[in-house]
């Protein structure tokens, strides 16, 4: 009998897009992005946009996000958003 | 014929044990979906008075804080099925009776093994010792099971050339009949197996059929139920975890599309189809569900496989979000005659086709990739898209 081979359960076959990358980001006393560094520390000069995710509340680990829509001292537009279960920060294009 | 037969009393809990040691001391009960109901499938030796089968309000009404959990059936079949192969390294006849449950046939063993102790030691010492494998030997199935059933855990009870006497004191209930029949013979005043065995057979058959005949044969020791040696066929088994929780039918057939793809890469090479394909999933709440999926002639390509899925799949919605998903192909065979297109585009997409399979068999993973829509509505970004071999 041939042995089973999905032993490697996680194939790599289907592969997840646009995961969120870890990002330094400064902030001020109240919780808001003053700064981010992405190649160099640029500082935000204007918050777009925000919004809050809170989904897969059944799970061990929920998605508790708040999102922050960005604009850079050197004119990039960049989605940022703060994870509240860990409280780190990462970039995702949205 | 000289049978030997290994107990695994629990063996869904004792997977469940080695899988997580912290399960050790706890009472456990393991549950199981069947149709709207859910049912218990195995417990802690502790809790007296459950039942297999028993619907879980029940269990819970008896034992409050045990501790609930759900049946992962693919891993007990896979586990299982590891312990058969172990046990075919001592004898090549063995027969998978139910989950922890198999006979080996003996006869012919004493060349290697000089006695029975030889020989259970060597089958305790291949098994391993977590499970706590119960052995039994005599000479048929029944009796070797219930001597099995009556030794100690980790240990053996072989009955040479003493079936009859073994069996005198047990009760009528332990025969393979149905529950009208043992309350029948416990009308007759037969309540031990040697009363059954110490009457003369005609007034058994006369009572009961031919089934009688089997109860006074059974009764006596004597079991000639052939040994059914599990095949030889080759399986081959392809499942993934998936990288978020499905819910959407599309979104469920990306990876199908993509296990399927790998397996065809496999039976392309020995210019093989699929005949009988067993579909499966494991929803975030762990339970189980499958399908199986025959086709009248081998299945040669994946869109074939697909297409079936697919109407399985809408007419039998899955309980819950899958989380886990997998294939088991049971049967292959060849194909019967094919006609290559004479069209150019066809060809040349059948060209690329092939490029890629060769692109992906020689560096073994997939390596070219197509973006697909997962969920597209979904709030969490990274849930909207993925990326699917293209290998097809």
């Amino acid at each position: 009998m041939v042995q089973d081979s999905g032993k490697t359960l996680y194939t790599g076959i289907v592969k997840p897009l646009n995961i969120p990358v870890p990002v330094n980001v400064s902030e001020d006393k109240t919780g808001l992005p003053v700064s981010v560094r992405t190649s160099r520390r640029r500082r935000v000069v204007l918050l777009e946009d925000r919004w809050r995710i809170d989904d897969e509340w059944w799970r061990n680990e929920p998605v508790i996000r708040f999102y922050y829509a960005v604009l850079l001292d050197n004119g990039q537009r960049i989605v940022i958003f703060k994870d509240l279960a860990n409280g780190r920060w990462y970039q995702q294009s949205c | 014929m000289k049978i030997l037969c290994v107990l695994i009393p629990h063996f869904p809990l004792k997977c469940e044990i080695m899988r997580n040691g912290d399960l050790q001391n706890r009472q456990i009960i393991l549950t199981r979906v069947a149709g709207t109901k859910k049912l218990v499938m195995d417990y802690t030796p502790e809790l007296t008075g459950l039942q297999e089968g028993m619907p879980i309000q029940q269990a819970i009404s008896r034992y409050r804080e045990a501790f609930l959990l759900q049946a992962d059936i693919p891993y007990y079949r896979s586990t299982f099925s590891q312990i058969l192969d172990l046990l075919e390294k001592t004898s090549p006849l063995v027969e998978e009776a139910g989950p922890g449950l198999a006979f080996l046939d003996a006869d012919g063993l004493q060349l290697i093994y000089p006695d029975d102790n030889a020989l259970a030691t060597c089958i305790q010492e291949t098994l391993p010792a977590a499970l706590a494998a119960r052995v039994g030997i005599a000479r048929g199935k029944f009796p070797a099971y219930l001597a099995a059933l009556r030794s100690q855990p980790g240990s053996y009870c072989s009955l040479e050339d003493r079936e009859t006497a073994f069996l005198a004191e047990l009760p009528c209930d332990v025969l393979p009949v149905s529950l009208k029949i043992k309350k029948r013979l416990h009308d007759f005043g037969l309540h031990t197996l040697g009363r059954i065995g110490s009457l003369p057979p005609g007034p058994l058959q006369s009572q009961f059929g031919t089934l009688g005949r089997r109860i006074w044969e059974l009764a006596r020791g004597y079991d000639n139920t052939p040994l059914y040696p599990r095949p030889t066929t080759e399986t081959i088994e392809e499942s993934t975890v998936l990288p978020s929780l499905i819910t959407s039918l599309d979104a469920l057939l990306l990876p199908c599309e993509a296990l399927l793809s790998r397996v065809f890469t496999r039976l392309a090479q020995r210019k093989l189809g699929i005949l009988s394909l067993t579909l499966w999933t494991m929803s975030w709440k762990t339970e189980y569900w499958e399908h199986r999926i025959d086709f009248k002639e081998p299945a040669m390509h994946i869109h074939k496989v697909l297409t079936r899925i697919k109407s399985v799949l809408e007419n039998q919605p899955q309980p819950g979000p899958v989380e886990r998903l997998g294939f088991k192909i049971t049967r292959m065979g060849y194909q019967y005659g094919q006609q290559k297109s004479l069209f150019p585009e066809v060809k040349a997409r059948d060209h690329l086709q092939e490029s890629i399979k060769q692109l992906n068999y020689r560096s073994g993973s997939p390596q070219v990739f197509k973006i697909k829509e997962a969920e597209p509505w979904s709030r969490i970004p990274e849930r909207r898209y993925i990326l699917a071999s293209l290998n097809h």
